[in-house]
């Protein structure tokens, strides 16, 4: 009985040498260890062997089975080593090849700034481009002769003027859309985004003849500068990161008052101005403009048909082209690129 | 506006222990902005933005008034050392009783809200004194003689530009202050000639030549020269509209015009006149040989308003002290009196145009208190809510940028403006689009009824930098209304110059991920548009939501376009309407799927769309229709064939597939 245990151990080990494959040694396995393997073969045997040896045949027949199953473990990490040397990927070659397209800078910056505005509570809204000048001028407080609705500021329509509205014009900013919002929404609480084409007749190295703001415009009871100044910073900290600053400086708008331009720290000297002991050429001492602001004018309001009295409300309009360029450090030193459709441009981005 | 003024020459009026850099930290954050401070020599220069509601602090003296009143906010000393309101006045120039008046005659009081002039005589003309060259060179003004650099020095001292005119030039008999014809002309100091549009303030002297385009520049004919002996010192506030339009029409922007399109205050005419004589006389030798005239129309206003300290506090959101806000306005010379309740307030002359409302006391006394004070708080307000289709329009825009942009396609954002030329290249009307009156290049002088034109050009400009071109653009056209603004749609307008089996799997994987189930119907009303390629976009309800097509070989060649080029537009609120956020689902089919493949000739009487309806409309165990092949007008399709209700055998697909191939035939 014991020979014929050593017997398979030697078949056994006989087969395995010639195993090569994973397959081969899965029907090994089988052929040896399964329900009816050689080893179980051997083991059916144990009624032929006399009671008091049975124990002893019983263990021969055990250390034969674990030895099988070592032996198939031990080969199947060889084989698979083995395998896995063979299989050679230069990991250094390029991949398959998959289309990728561009999108616009204006559209990430649109995208980023109605995120933030979002998070806040603020309703993204779009008003119209052809415009009325009185939702562009006299609904904010900005008289007929105002410098700003003259021929060298903003780009008149031929067509026969509203009895009530005046001219039509592409809007010069997006300030157009707060009337039109106050009076959309009936009541505050506004919390508005306006994100728009805007017009003005300059197209040089740093303007162009179409551009793109936001406005935000905020009413409510109890609204006041501080309010602004929290927005506002709160804007610039998301946008632009937690090491840049802002400031306010009083500055003048018609429709708003008091009116600010808000600036931001400049991010290639730091807010110092100088770069290796030169002057910055990027910005003013430090500074980089991010636009104007204000709290709404009361003249505004009432024209928006809220009680001055009742609300009081903020707002801000800033270039998103320019607001972009100061995030990335974009050295774009000709603006007009952005509008020029040129591949070369758009697909960097 | 931007104007420069030196340190040293700002502490003539000013008494301070604050430095040039902390001068322009305070006033930046306080009051006007001082874009930089350079040290030049001994002195140090400011460049500094004035707003157009504070001309009064174009000058020396102005910013000195402002670092009066911002200085002490930080702990720094800043006293004024002299008011030359007061000092200067027309009642301490030493005049002949018997002098003559000068004869000036204004023609029409809106023209001017003041005018005042003194003759003064032999005067020696000379390079001015060091310092006034000095001062004048560092703030950007070259120095030529005595009385022209006196007149820019008083003008950047004050903010009052002057005028000097050769006395012996002009007749004996006066001048006129007027308004000009269209199409007269002026040859000013710098040799230009002017035509002027009309309507402009002129001067002219008894012979009736143009001596001065009034607060622009003089003319060549009445300069003060190397010669000159008598001069005739002019001190006008002119009335801002006029300037400013004649000023912009002929392009013309002088200093000179800076000031006086802002509107100045007539009160410093005198002030600057007087402070002149004074210079004059020390550095020119200059007697004054008439009575001062002094035409003053339009007097200056009185202003008075009332503000509660309680409504400071609260617009401002700061605790700024009653005492501290009574001498924040008082350092800017504005008088008040009154209670905490109703505190009276009155600006000075020079502020009066600008302060109007309670607010306008508020941004003062918030300025000067300081912005960088006020603590920042974001609002807690009620919700607002967002129209619902604004949000579903915005969600698709966003979602269809970024699948182009992952199918390879580059985004362009092209101007809403067009040239008139583009909108003849695809034969359109030119009548029916809008016009810009007032363009400023031929090249955007029409707002755009459709996006092709743009990307056409988009591809022209780019031939050659890549071998594929693939843009899409998502922006507004504009429809011209009848008595109202323009309809303004929202478009996405693709191009390619690939294929055209390359722009219509574009299309189709946008329905796909738009979910809507789209079919192309062929058509041919666009010109521009090769017959046999055009197709509109239908949803299964039949709706038009877009097109499609290859540019006609006649307009390819207008357009001098190498390759041809696939075009295809999509209007975005008809994409919304057809499109579904989530695909409807389909219970999936547990029995099995038998696929055949046929091949089937294609002819133009039977193009592919009417093979797939005949199919479909011949055996109802078809689920799908894949095309597997295209060869030489031959397609090969796979077609799969389920049963709802069991497995379907390959017998019943065989049989089903002939039935096919017969209704084919």
């Amino acid at each position: 009985m014991n020979s014929d245990i050593a017997h398979v151990k030697q078949n056994f080990e006989k087969d395995l040498k010639k195993i090569t494959s994973i397959e081969e040694l899965n029907l090994l396995n089988i052929a040896y260890l399964g329900r009816k393997g050689r080893v179980n073969e051997v083991l059916l045997s144990i009624k032929d062997v006399p009671k008091e040896k049975r124990k002893i045949f019983g263990e021969s027949v055990n250390t034969l089975k674990f030895f099988i199953q070592k032996s198939i473990d031990l080969k199947r990490g060889i084989i698979l080593q083995k395998k896995d040397r063979e299989h050679y990927i230069d990991p250094t070659l390029p991949g398959l090849p998959y289309p990728h397209g561009s999108l616009h800078i204006v559209t990430y910056a649109i995208e980023e700034i109605s995120q933030i505005f979002e998070r806040l509570g603020f309703i993204r809204m779009s008003y119209r481009e052809v415009e009325w000048e009185y939702f562009s001028f006299e609904s904010l407080n900005m008289p007929k002769d105002h410098p700003a609705r003259d021929d060298f500021e903003t780009f008149f329509i031929d067509f026969p003027p509203h009895k009530e509205y005046g001219k039509m014009v592409l809007t010069p900013h997006t300030s157009s859309g707060q009337v039109r919002e106050m009076i959309r929404s009936k009541k505050p609480p506004i919390k508005m985004i306006n994100i728009a084409k805007t017009y003005r007749p300059n197209w040089d190295a740093t303007h162009v003849p179409m551009f793109h703001q936001f406005e935000g415009l905020c009413i409510d009871s109890g609204i006041n500068i501080t309010n602004l100044k929290g927005t506002i910073e709160y804007f610039a900290r998301s946008f632009f990161g937690n090491n840049r600053e802002i400031r306010l400086r009083p500055f003048h708008f018609q429709f708003t008052e008091p009116s600010f331009e808000v600036d931001v720290t400049c991010d290639i000297c730091q807010g110092t101005g100088k770069v290796k002991n030169l002057k910055c050429k990027v910005c003013k001492s430090g500074w980089l403009e991010l636009g104007g602001a204000g709290m709404v004018h009361p003249n505004v309001l009432r024209e928006g048909r809220i009680d001055p009295k009742k609300y009081s409300g903020w707002a801000f309009g800033f270039g998103i082209e320019r607001v972009f360029m100061m995030k990335q450090g974009l050295n774009v030193d000709d603006i007009r690129i952005l509008y020029s459709g040129d591949i070369r441009f758009l697909e960097q981005f | 506006m931007n104007i420069k003024i030196t340190y040293k020459w700002l502490l003539e009026y000013l008494d301070t222990n604050a430095d040039p850099f902390e001068i322009q930290k305070y006033l930046s954050l306080c009051g006007p902005s001082v874009e930089s401070v350079i040290k030049m020599g001994d002195d140090y220069v400011f460049d500094i933005e004035i707003t157009s509601n504070r001309i009064d602090t174009a000058s020396v003296y102005g910013i000195a008034q402002e670092c009066y009143a911002i200085l002490p906010q930080f702990k720094k000393k800043a006293r004024l050392k002299i008011d030359p309101f007061k000092k200067y006045r027309l009642r301490y120039l030493d005049i002949r009783r018997k002098a003559p008046t000068p004869i000036i005659h204004l023609a029409d009081k809106t023209l001017a809200r003041r005018i005042t002039a003194v003759a003064l005589t032999h005067i020696t003309i000379k390079p001015s004194p060091a310092y006034i060259q000095e001062r004048l060179s560092l703030c950007d003004e070259r120095p030529i003689n005595n009385v022209v650099d006196i007149s820019n020095y008083i003008r950047i001292a004050f903010g009052q530009p002057v005028h000097v005119f050769d006395l012996d030039r002009l007749g004996a008999s006066g001048i006129a202050i007027t308004k000009s014809v269209k199409n007269e002309t002026i040859t000013t100091l710098d040799g230009k000639k002017i035509i002027l549009p009309g309507n402009d303030i002129i001067i002219k002297d008894v012979q009736g030549r143009l001596i001065d385009l009034a607060g622009i520049m003089g003319a060549q004919n009445s300069e003060v020269t190397d010669q000159t002996k008598n001069i005739l010192l002019f001190v006008p506030s002119f009335n801002k509209k006029f300037v400013r339009r004649t000023s912009m029409l002929t392009g013309q922007r002088t200093p000179s015009v800076t000031y006086f399109e802002k509107g100045l205050d007539p009160e410093r005419t005198e002030t600057t006149l007087v402070y002149g004589t004074e210079l004059l006389g020390t550095h020119a030798e200059a007697t004054i040989a008439s009575k001062v005239l002094d035409t003053y129309p339009q007097k200056a206003q009185k202003k008075n308003l009332s503000i509660s300290f309680s409504n400071i506090q609260r617009d401002i959101g700061a605790p700024v002290g009653y005492k501290n806000i009574i001498s924040i306005l008082n350092r800017l010379n504005f008088k008040t009196s009154g209670t905490t309740n109703k505190i009276r307030v009155s600006p000075p002359s020079y502020r009066v145009d600008d302060i109007s409302i309670q607010a306008d006391i508020v941004e003062e006394i918030a300025r000067i208190y300081g912005y960088h004070l006020i603590p920042s708080k974001v609002q807690q307000t009620a919700l607002a809510e967002q129209p619902q289709d604004i949000n579903n329009l915005l969600r698709m825009e966003n979602k269809i940028k970024y699948l182009l942009k992952h199918l390879g396609l580059h985004e362009v954002y092209n101007y809403s403006m067009i040239s008139k030329a583009q909108i003849l290249a695809l034969g359109l009307d030119v009548h029916a689009h809008l016009h810009i009156k007032n363009t400023i290049s031929q090249e955007i002088e029409y707002l755009r009824t459709s996006l092709t034109s743009s990307l056409i050009q988009n591809i022209k400009d780019n031939q050659g930098k890549r071998k594929q071109l693939r843009f899409f653009e998502i922006a507004n056209v504009y429809h011209p209304k009848k008595n109202d603004l323009p309809d303004e749609e929202k478009q996405l307008g693709l191009v390619t110059n690939t294929s055209y089996a390359d722009i219509k799997g574009i299309l189709e994987a946008l329905c796909q991920e738009c979910n809507i189930t789209v079919s192309f119907q062929p058509t041919s009303q666009v010109p521009y548009l090769s017959h046999t390629t055009q197709a509109e976009l239908l949803t299964p309800d039949g709706a038009i939501f877009g097109w499609i097509g290859q540019i006609a070989p006649s307009y390819q060649e207008r357009h001098g376009l190498k390759d041809p080029l696939y075009l295809a537009g999509l209007t975005m609120k008809n994409l919304v309407s057809a499109s579904q956020t989530v695909s409807t689902y389909q219970p999936i089919n547990p029995y099995a799927i038998v696929k055949l493949d046929m091949t089937v000739p294609l002819i133009k009487k039977q193009p592919y769309d009417s093979v797939v309806k005949i199919i479909r409309a011949t055996s109802k165990y078809i689920t799908d229709i894949a095309l597997l092949d295209t060869f030489e007008n031959k397609i090969t399709l796979r077609l799969s064939f389920e049963r709802k209700d069991r497995n379907i055998t390959e017998e019943e697909a065989k049989s089903e597939l002939k039935k096919i191939i017969q209704a084919l035939e």
